[in-house]
């Protein structure tokens, strides 16, 4: 298990596949550990990626800081393991928290990117999201990381995926529990308490960037990604269908198949983001479609768009 | 070396030995706490802070004789000089760099308590078959949720603007705390033939 050094503490990280083919590095969630993206790596190295995946500070197997921990130190690491991956073509995404954090670390670093995948994502902290963090950190606090679990997955997983595990779920719970402590999840979740809002230096992002934003994330919903969609030149919106915030839990091999496809076309120089809104097909492998001309993709409903 | 308690015996429980080396650890650091926040505790509460040292020593308190009875103890003749080096552990001392000195002795404690609550997780090392209904089960799930909430204090003391001027000297002790105290739990539960798991800062 290789660790790098960052300052006084270690970071653990693993590299798969072809050490000359294009890299992906993928960045947890809060509540994720690294073997999260087990099923990535095996379909990103099938298509010929080098996988890059980590524990962020305060996760899994690398260190947790006792108390002090900020989003500068996660971007810094974060930029220690990409300068261990060469000079070639890389592709950074991160989901949720750790899409924050792969926002953060292209303002700052953009130049070393070939491209960019925020999922489930945010640059700003509205009043609902503000206050759903607000209640999740109380509900650790009080509860302790099981109850967060309680608190997450059927806020972020779909029927579908729940129902088979129902009777099962201290068990699908358990991997995460043991891994994460209370102080450090903590810790991570109060890193926010400074947080300033991305979205003035979102412009600066110049690298192909693909939004993934699932069709019913309740957590940080369409309009968060519609910022990112704005404001970041070469981006396109693309909507996972029925998929909620966890949707790399629970639709893998789609979003691999997502990954792998932007960063080819990216490769082939055929990338256009346009700013332009598309739906991702049900299945891996299937056409993703323009969202429809004249309807607001921000609606739940098909309403005719209005000029903004 | 097992990275949870075990083998268990037919009924689910956790094996006689590991149940005293545990308990005795957790009695001696969380009864070192108890010990603390008593001294440190007015007999008239005089700010409204001071009703966290009242709960606090009386949830200390709560966790060494919920120990003392839902352990099945045997002798372990180890004990005698383990507590040594542990009760040596707990003794105060104060925050180096902080020059007001009940507040560097504040400041310890918190340390060691925060390393206490935040990095010992007893129930963490229950196997899935351990038996929920054991009184010695319950007692280590019960001691790592009550550990969360007691945390808060301590993180909220060692964040407070009094501290904020010495965060370099307060983040440097909490690390060291928090090294020395893994490395006591590390082996007292290797001396019961349990490793902790691998990582989590174990540079020691």
């Amino acid at each position: 298990m290789p660790f790098l050094s960052y300052g006084s503490y270690r970071i653990r990280y693993e590299l798969d596949g072809p050490t000359d083919a294009p890299v992906y590095v993928l960045v947890n969630g809060l509540t994720q550990y690294a073997e999260l993206w087990t099923a990535y790596r095996d379909a990103l190295v099938a298509r010929h990626f080098r996988v890059a995946t980590f524990d962020l500070l305060g996760q899994g197997a690398s260190d947790k800081p006792a108390l002090f921990i900020r989003q500068d130190d996660h971007v810094a690491a974060l930029h220690l393991l990409i300068g261990e991956l060469g000079d070639g073509p890389i592709f950074l995404s991160g989901i949720s928290f750790g899409g924050l954090i792969a926002l953060r670390y292209a303002i700052e670093h953009g130049q070393r990117l070939t491209g960019l995948v925020p999922m489930s994502c945010f640059a700003e902290l509205p009043p609902q999201l503000y206050l759903l963090g607000n209640a999740l950190r109380t509900g650790l606090v009080l509860g302790g990381t099981s109850y967060l679990q309680d608190l997450l997955l059927p806020m972020n997983v779909s029927d579908q995926w729940l129902k088979p595990v129902l009777e099962t779920l201290d068990n699908v719970k358990r991997q995460g529990w043991l891994i994460n402590d209370v102080y450090a999840l903590q810790n991570l979740m109060e890193s926010f308490l400074d947080f300033q809002p991305l979205t003035p230096q979102l412009p600066l992002i110049g690298v192909p960037t693909m939004i993934l934003n699932g069709e019913f994330d309740f957590l940080t919903p369409r309009a968060l990604h519609e910022t990112l969609r704005i404001q970041i030149p070469d981006s396109s919106l693309v909507i996972v269908q029925r998929a909620y915030h966890a949707f790399t839990l629970e639709k893998p091999a789609l979003t691999a198949d997502l990954l792998a496809r932007f960063a080819e076309d990216v490769l082939a120089g055929g990338w256009q983001g346009n700013k332009a809104v598309w739906i991702a097909p049900e299945e891996a492998g299937g056409q993703l479609v323009p969202f429809p001309a004249g309807y607001d993709h921000l609606r739940a409903i098909p309403v005719q768009e209005t000029i903004r | 070396m097992r990275a949870f308690f075990g083998p268990l015996d037919p009924e689910g429980r956790v094996p006689l030995h590991q149940q005293t080396r545990v308990a005795a650890f957790l009695i001696s650091a969380h009864g070192a706490l108890a010990r603390h926040f008593a001294f440190a505790m007015p007999l008239k509460l005089e700010s409204a802070w001071q009703t966290e040292l009242n709960a606090q020593f009386y949830r200390e308190a709560e966790i060494v004789s919920l120990l003392l009875r839902a352990t099945s103890w045997i002798p372990d003749l180890a004990l005698s000089y383990l507590a040594a080096s542990w009760e040596t552990t707990w003794l105060p001392k104060p925050i180096e760099g902080i020059d007001d000195p009940p507040l560097a002795l504040a400041g310890d404690l918190a340390a060691r308590a925060h390393a206490i609550h935040a990095g010992i997780r007893p129930a963490a090392l229950l196997p899935v078959e351990a038996d929920t209904h054991d009184p010695f089960v319950t007692a280590l799930r019960r001691i790592e949720f009550e550990s969360g909430r007691l945390l808060q204090a301590q993180i909220l003391l060692l964040k407070s603007p009094n501290l904020t001027p010495f965060r370099e000297a307060v983040s440097a002790t909490l690390e060291e705390r928090h090294a020395e105290i893994r490395k006591l739990w590390a082996e007292a539960l290797e001396g019961v033939g349990v490793s902790v798991r691998e990582g989590n800062n174990d540079k020691s």
